[in-house]
């Protein structure tokens, strides 16, 4: 039998190479995109599955809720709770602190940068992880302890067996030598540690004096706990209001404290580490969120993507089968049961679907290494899953393609098909099924290229959108450790000498930023005070030429006036200061526009400041973000330095990376322990884009083999449409049809199914498509643009394939049509 | 003279075997006749009705249509041509199996452009003139082999053509239907249309008014039958 079957699918590829063709590599195509997309997304799925215990692990995440901005969740709280944490809930297993910066080791002038985190000698205890070498209770509870990734090991020493060997860390300036305690072993599923490639314990230094260790309103870090029981999770979570008011109010005075009701803008909850993958999507400052919605329209185009070969393998066999039915009748006249035949041609599908599943799979080898650099995930073929998907994608694939030609084949009556003239087509069930097919196909190939036109367009328009400043011309420093003065004024000047500087200007605040600060500031309206919590930024002379925002109303800072210039500590109560604010501030506040909100008075604390001028709001952060209303002062540098400024300079005439070399030449002549590192906008804020952009280049990867599978199966219809009304075609010529009619006859029978596919692809596109557009706080409308496009793109398609199997048909002596039969 | 076909030859080359399938035919039509063409399978009959009906380009010659020299043409021009001057009848009927009767007589009238009241009226009337208005709704394989060929016919006759060409019209046909569709013929060449038709039988040419008898791609005999 298997003979048989070989025999007869090895003559149909050498009968019909295009057919064949068509059917192998569209199911392969097929197979291979799903295979690929599968990994894809069961590698987001797995995110942080294989961590040790982790249905126990949980973060601590902060709430705030602030006037004039939305209530939003903070992925990390303040480390002033950990203490009380582990007092008031005996359910904590264990718990630590951590936070992630980026550790450089310094070797003659030259820094390295590794991901990094600072954390408490318990990590271990709380997460588990495999050491290649050392041992995890003692791997960071000697002060000067360094575990390290393998691959930082290997990039550090290039070999794994590190322990004992001593490197020099740099940070802000001061290098410590640090020994190697641990290697961590290598982890084969992702988790939000993946990335990390040194651990190192916190200084004493850091525990008492950084603010976010002894204050409840400043974070720097996350705290992670284990708990004993998974249910203890939940019920933690519920007594974390009563906590906060009974830890979080303080003592009287206590300004690390809230005072009273500190619950009314504050509050923590636990975050479970198995759900924090697409659960951070919709948190703050979580890096590792992913759009659920969108890993699995993933997943849905991976299934769709099978769907379209499958389709196309179903089609073009019920379409084909007419062709066997003399064989079939033959073979009935011979003596073969209805049983035998069917089994045939069931045998034949099913290795024609074998046979695609193979070259599937070698397919999905070459894509994978091609998705995960796409995406920057460490993706590989995993033969666990493949080596159970495969097998039933072929059974699948291979039943679907064969059932309803082996069912109508094998029942055909032989004496019916013998004397007939003309070969059978499947009647018109079958010919309602292929349009439904194409329909179908090119319904959901229109979809996805829609969306793939949205999404690249959206990508393109949120790196390119207006940020509210000038970004080309600009580089941008590392912030400046302490505040020290002269050091400050010291590198002013020195970037401000590199050949090549137009100008150079310090800000608190930059493109992706760091450390933020937020205060609620008050008007005293018409209709009493109005609250907002504003995000402060504090900048120099030459800020407004460097970034050059755009001036709504009112003026800019002048160094020339001493109002202007932010009053020192000392001074702050009986001084007022004048201040320029965003036009976010303007609405929160109430003011009808930018102009009347000059010269008005707002108030944080005891401190009295004026508003002189307004700016159009200005993007420093994630397109995905409301941009904060905001509040800016001015610091000439005459008395109060910043703290922990960032440079940022305009230039001209140099190309970018030579100004960059300059500028940390200029840099590392002032603070020679710090490492410098002066780079473009799009550079620090790729960060933002790039996710969306992978998805993107993901969309447009399945777009694109969506679109050809859906071509390969119309290309493949056509064909056998074309060969099957040769005669009709020759009939029709006879009675003075011309060559152009015969094409347009052709052409309109194949693109109705294709129009009814642009009609039903539209809608669900705009849908879904406004639903995902709707996550951006800036985002492009819909036009009608995107649907035209790909609708036009789609005949395109659709004619050309059609165009190329009609044309020399069309064009044929009517005799030799006649004489096909 | 309607037709006059001079030195005309067709080859048909394939990889490495060159055919004649009509070697230097010289015939003459007048408006009005009838002609049976007769000889053995392979002689070049079809392939003659298919250089008549322009279907089928000669390799030499000339063919000239009421004056009008056909081998010049390009193909739209002789698509609009068949479109206005011929009629065919097939031994296999040719009927387009998804349209209905109605519908496969009609398309000889929908590449004129003709309005669709007087399409209509010209397919009632053929159907009328053949006896198959009763199936004008059904599809061809609904039909006995001489109701076919009676549509066929009517197909042939509907846009009133120069020149009817019947490539062995009772061939599929048992005697009686075969029978039928002489008659019809017969009754068409009486009322003014000029056939041209290809058979092997006999008795079928005779009732036709000349009677052409070839071999191997020639014309040996052309007689002109007693009535």
């Amino acid at each position: 039998m298997f003979a048989t079957i070989l025999q007869t699918v090895l003559r149909q590829v050498r009968r019909h190479p295009l057919y064949v063709g068509l059917n192998v590599f569209g199911l392969a195509l097929g197979i291979g995109v799903f295979l690929t997309l599968t990994l894809l997304v069961r590698y987001e799925y797995s995110f942080n599955a294989a961590l040790p215990d982790v249905d126990r692990l949980a973060r601590v995440d902060t709430h705030w809720t602030m006037p004039g901005t939305p209530p939003g969740e903070v992925a990390g709280s303040t480390f002033r709770a950990m203490p009380f944490l582990r007092e008031d809930f005996p359910e904590i297993e264990a718990g630590i602190r951590f936070e992630d910066t980026d550790l450089q080791t310094e070797r003659e002038g030259v820094f390295t940068s590794f991901a990094s985190g600072l954390t408490d000698p318990g990590f271990f205890g709380v997460f588990g992880l495999k050491l290649l070498h050392g041992v995890p209770d003692q791997a960071l509870a000697r002060p000067d302890g360094l575990v390290l990734s393998e691959r930082a090991a290997i990039r550090l020493f290039g070999t794994t067996e590190a322990m004992g060997r001593t490197v020099p860390i740099n940070r802000a300036g001061v290098t410590v030598t640090h020994t190697v305690t641990g290697v961590l072993a290598r982890r084969m599923t992702p988790d939000f540690l993946s990335d990390i490639e040194m651990l190192a314990p916190f200084s004493s230094e850091d525990v008492t004096t950084r603010f976010c260790f002894r204050s409840w309103a400043s974070d720097c870090g996350r705290i992670y706990l284990k708990f004993r029981r998974r249910g203890d999770i939940d019920a933690v979570n519920a007594r974390l209001r009563d906590f906060v008011i009974r830890h979080a109010a303080g003592a009287e005075g206590d300004h690390t404290a809230f005072g009273v009701h500190p619950e009314k803008v504050y509050g923590l909850s636990l975050a479970k580490l198995d759900e924090a993958r697409f659960r951070d999507f919709h948190v703050l400052y979580a890096e590792d969120g992913v759009d659920r919605t969108v890993i699995n329209s993933i997943g849905l185009m991976g299934l769709l993507a099978l769907a379209l070969a499958c389709a196309n393998a179903v089609n073009l066999a019920t379409a084909r089968a007419g062709l066997r039915a003399r064989e079939v009748a033959i073979r009935k006249t011979l003596g073969a049961s209805r049983r035998v035949l069917f089994g045939q041609f069931m045998g034949e599908a099913l290795l024609v679907a074998a046979i695609a599943g193979v070259l599937g799979l070698a397919l999905c080898e070459i894509l994978v290494p091609e998705v995960a650099s796409l995406t920057g995930e460490e993706l590989v073929v995993r033969y666990g899953l493949v080596g159970v998907v495969l097998p039933l994608i072929v059974l699948v694939c291979g039943l679907a393609s064969g059932v309803y030609p082996a069912l109508v084949l094998s029942g055909y009556r032989p004496a019916a098909v013998l004397a007939a003239a003309r070969m059978p087509s499947g009647g018109r069930g079958a010919a309602r099924l292929r349009d439904g097919l194409v329909t179908g196909q090119f319904g959901i190939a229109i979809t996805i290229v829609i969306c793939m036109l949205v999404i690249n367009h959206q990508t393109d328009f949120m790196r390119t959108a207006d940020p509210g400043y000038v970004r080309d011309g600009l580089l941008i420093g590392s912030a400046m450790p302490g505040s020290d003065l002269a050091a400050q004024r010291r590198m002013l000047d020195a970037l401000r000498a590199v050949p090549g500087v137009v100008t150079a200007g310090f800000g608190e605040l930059a493109p992706r930023p760091g450390t933020k600060n937020l205060g609620t500031y008050s008007y005293d309206g018409p209709a009493g005070p109005v609250n907002v919590y504003l995000l402060q930024d504090t900048v120099g002379a030459g800020y407004f030429e460097v970034y050059r925002p755009r001036l709504l109303a009112g003026r800019w800072f002048d160094i020339a006036r001493g109002q202007d210039d932010v009053p020192s500590r000392d001074d702050m109560r009986t001084r007022m200061a004048n201040v320029v604010v965003n036009a976010g501030a303007v609405s929160r506040f109430g003011f009808a526009s930018p102009d009347q909100a000059i010269g008005k008075i707002i108030r944080s604390g005891g401190w009295t400041t004026r508003i002189i001028g307004v700016i159009d709001d200005v993007r420093f952060e994630s397109p995905r973000q409301a941009i904060y209303p905001e509040i800016i002062l001015f610091d000439t540098l005459a008395q109060r330095p910043f703290s922990e400024p960032i440079p940022a300079i305009r230039f001209q005439g140099v190309a970018e990376a030579e100004m960059a070399r300059r500028l940390n030449r200029a840099w590392a002549g002032i603070l020679p322990d710090v490492a410098s590192d002066f780079s473009s906008v799009d550079a620090r804020m790729a960060a933002y884009y790039s996710g969306d952009e992978r998805r993107g280049r993901i969309f447009t990867l399945g777009a694109a083999a969506a679109l050809l599978i859906a071509c390969m199966g119309l290309y493949g219809l056509a064909a056998f449409a074309a060969a099957r009304r040769v005669h009709e075609i020759g009939i029709r010529k006879t009675l003075g049809a011309t060559g152009r009619q015969i094409v347009a006859l052709l052409l309109g029978d194949f693109l109705r199914p294709v129009m009814v596919a642009c009609l039903l692809a539209c809608p669900v596109a705009w849908v879904v498509m406004r639903r995902w557009l709707a996550g951006f706080d800036e985002r492009i409308a819909l036009t009608p643009a995107h649907f035209l496009i790909a609708v036009a793109g789609a005949f395109a398609i659709a004619i050309l394939t059609v165009l190329g199997q009609t044309f020399h048909l069309a064009r044929a002596e009517p005799a030799r049509a006649l004489r096909a039969e | 003279m309607l037709i006059a076909l001079s030195h005309i030859q067709r080859l048909y080359r394939s990889d490495e075997v060159e055919t004649t399938a009509l070697l230097d035919i010289e015939l003459g039509i007048e408006a009005g006749e009838f002609v049976a063409i007769m000889g053995p399978s392979g002689c070049g009959k079809s392939t003659l009705l298919n250089i008549l009906g322009t279907i089928d380009r000669p390799t030499s010659g000339s063919y000239s249509f009421g004056g009008q020299e056909l081998t010049e043409l390009g193909e739209a021009a002789l698509a609009a041509f068949r479109r206005e001057n011929l009629g065919y009848v097939f031994q296999s009927f040719n009927l387009i199996d998804e349209l209905t009767i109605e519908e496969n007589i009609e398309l000889a009238l929908i590449y004129r452009r003709m309005p669709k009241a007087e399409r209509r009226r010209r397919v009632a009337h053929a159907m009328d003139h053949v006896g198959i208005a009763h199936r004008a709704r059904h599809y061809p394989s609904q039909l006995s082999g001489g109701q076919q060929q009676r549509a066929a016919i009517a197909r042939a006759i509907v846009g009133e053509p120069r020149l009817i060409l019947a490539d062995e019209p009772t061939g599929n046909l048992d005697t009686e239907n075969g029978a039928q569709v002489m008659d019809i013929l017969q009754r068409l060449n009486d009322e003014g249309a000029t056939i041209v038709m290809v058979t092997h039988s006999p008795s079928h040419a005779d009732l036709a008014k000349r009677r052409v008898d070839m071999l191997d791609g020639q014309v040996v005999i052309s007689v002109r039958n007693a009535i």
